[in-house]
């Protein structure tokens, strides 16, 4: 059953002391569905698996889809692993902020809290967290890769802290993600982000400024005899409007909505007002008028 | 002419749960209108199922009750028994009214109660993944028939099809579509206003999209549903003249 090779294990975890002194170490990931949390614990568990350790992997998450905390409760060890529950973590990986609450019963002072400082304002953990490092994962995927890549760049640097050999975790990262990277230069973008987390030196304080936040209040256009406004706190970025403007008169624009999508923009000279984009707007962020 | 959000709307709780393009935020929306429209926001009371259809639990400045999956309706009917001066809506997804709850849902038409039931139908179990429901269409691709729903398992559920060989004589049952939302909300006001001036059922279903399990973008969202109108044809039942005396 084990891969053993116990010559191997002992090596493994030699930097790494946990809260109880052994070298039995609890791990707690929390985010949301859909960021990819799944899929880089499967990666991580099986990276550190065949490295040689003995892993618990054991993930928690509702039936929906999005938008619900989903916490994934690993134990690695160096010796055979008898019991794979705790109560208190060693580390805790913590990457969207409704999940902060899913996971604070499970912190002591003697935890480490890694978290995306790019999303999560410090000032939320609770306060039994006193080792913090942050890493702003989100807004470095966001201005050099892929906004899908920061979940990467948070397993390379995980990678760095346990000590797994960073070509052994790409490669399974291959295996699980290859299908989706659709070309070269995909596959090479997110090598170079998991590489990029792998190198990266946390932030330790002076975080880097939290959670991204749409433009407030309404943008307001007005010309060739109507009138409009348009909220991109509320826009989500379907595109519903635009697939449904008779006369193309919607585009997406450059301000950016409440998920970081494209808000539309609306050429008034086309607009004939016919309040296509009022009566379908599934969010109430579109309406252009007649004056 | 409509302002940019209904008034019955709660702002404080937007943008919503629903993911971006869902019908639901579509057929909401009339339905605030609807309310607006016919003045009925104080005397209201929401009734909302299991599945996406929860979401809309704090959506509207309206009394609102979450119940078990697929007792919207007898919850309602009970409702409007004890308070018969307030307006019961039952809003569910096609897997509560034509699943788990499609014996309350075919007795609350037998008995005429006075309640008025909105069905959304988007062909799947959205919020667990997409999985095949009862109004899935023959040969359609869904996580549970990899290889295109076979027609074993039935051909689609026809719901206002079969409620209206059974409704009284004055309920109202229809089939509306998102892609005419104008429409939609002329029915929807219909239906609430069956339930107010005559005292009897009424039922609307409504075709919806859903972007996030038919992995579509909004323009082939509405293309398909398109297709999906051939199928399930948007119109107003009447009862069947077979069982008129």
């Amino acid at each position: 059953m084990f891969p053993v090779n116990f010559q191997k294990r002992s090596k493994m975890l030699s930097n790494t002391k946990s809260a109880s002194g052994g070298n039995k170490i609890n791990i707690i990931f929390a985010g949301e569905g859909g960021q990819g949390i799944l899929t880089i614990t499967k990666i991580f568990t099986s990276a550190a698996f065949k490295s040689g350790l003995d892993v618990a992997y054991i993930p928690s998450f509702g039936v929906e889809q999005r938008g619900t905390p989903l916490v994934a409760f690993i134990t690695l060890d160096n010796s055979p692993l008898r019991y794979p529950k705790f109560d208190v973590a060693d580390y805790v990986v913590v990457l969207q902020s409704r999940a902060v609450e899913a996971v604070s019963q499970f912190i002591s002072p003697n935890t480490k809290v890694i978290f995306d400082s790019s999303t999560i304002n410090f000032a939320l953990l609770p306060k039994t967290s006193i080792q913090l490092f942050g890493i702003p994962a989100t807004s470095i995927a966001t201005s050099k890769y892929n906004p899908r890549s920061f979940n990467l760049i948070i397993l390379g640097y995980l990678s760095k802290v346990f000590n797994l050999k960073p070509d052994l975790v790409f490669s399974e990262v291959m295996l699980l993600l290859g299908k989706k990277f659709k070309s070269k230069e995909a596959e090479a973008e997110n090598k170079e982000a998991f590489y990029a987390g792998y190198e990266m030196v946390p932030e330790r304080d002076n975080f880097s400024k939290a959670v991204f936040k749409p433009r407030q209040g309404a943008i307001l256009v007005k010309g060739h005899g109507k009138s409009g406004e348009i909220l991109p706190s509320r826009c989500k970025g379907c595109g519903i409007c635009i697939a449904k403007c008779p006369v193309a008169a919607l585009s997406f624009g450059e301000e950016l909505g409440v998920l970081a999508t494209p808000v539309p923009k609306v050429d008034l000279e086309r607009c004939i007002a016919c309040g296509n984009c009022r009566n379908f707007c599934p969010d109430a962020a579109i309406s252009i008028d007649k004056i | 002419m409509d302002k940019i959000i209904p008034a019955s709307w709660r702002t404080q709780t937007k943008p919503d749960f629903f993911c971006p393009g869902c019908g639901h935020g579509i057929i909401l929306k009339q339905l605030g209108y609807a309310i607006d429209d016919l003045k009925i926001q104080e005397k209201t009371t929401f009734g909302i199922d299991i599945g996406c259809s929860l979401l809309a639990w704090d959506f509207f400045n309206i009394d609102t009750i979450q119940t078990h999956h697929g007792r919207t309706t007898p919850v309602m009917v009970g409702y409007k028994m004890s308070k018969p001066k307030r307006v019961a809506l039952a809003y569910m997804g096609d897997g509560g009214g034509y699943a788990i709850g499609l014996q309350s849902l075919i007795y609350a038409c037998f008995r005429n109660d006075p309640i008025t039931v909105i069905l959304v139908n988007n062909g799947n179990y959205a919020m667990t993944g997409g999985q095949m429901a009862p109004t899935t269409l023959p040969g359609e691709v869904t996580p549970t028939t990899p290889d295109g729903n076979p027609t074993g398992f039935g051909e689609g559920f026809k719901g206002p099809e079969l409620l209206s060989t059974l409704c009284a004589k004055n309920a109202y049952i229809a089939r509306a579509t998102v892609s005419k939302p104008l429409l939609l909300r002329s029915v929807l006001k219909k239906a609430i206003k069956n339930q107010i001036d005559n005292n009897s059922f009424s039922f609307v279903e409504i075709l919806s999209i859903c972007p996030t399990n038919w992995k579509l973008g909004a323009k082939q969202c509405f293309s398909k549903l398109a297709d999906v109108e051939e199928f399930y044809v948007p119109s107003e039942f009447s009862k069947k003249e077979q069982n008129v005396k």
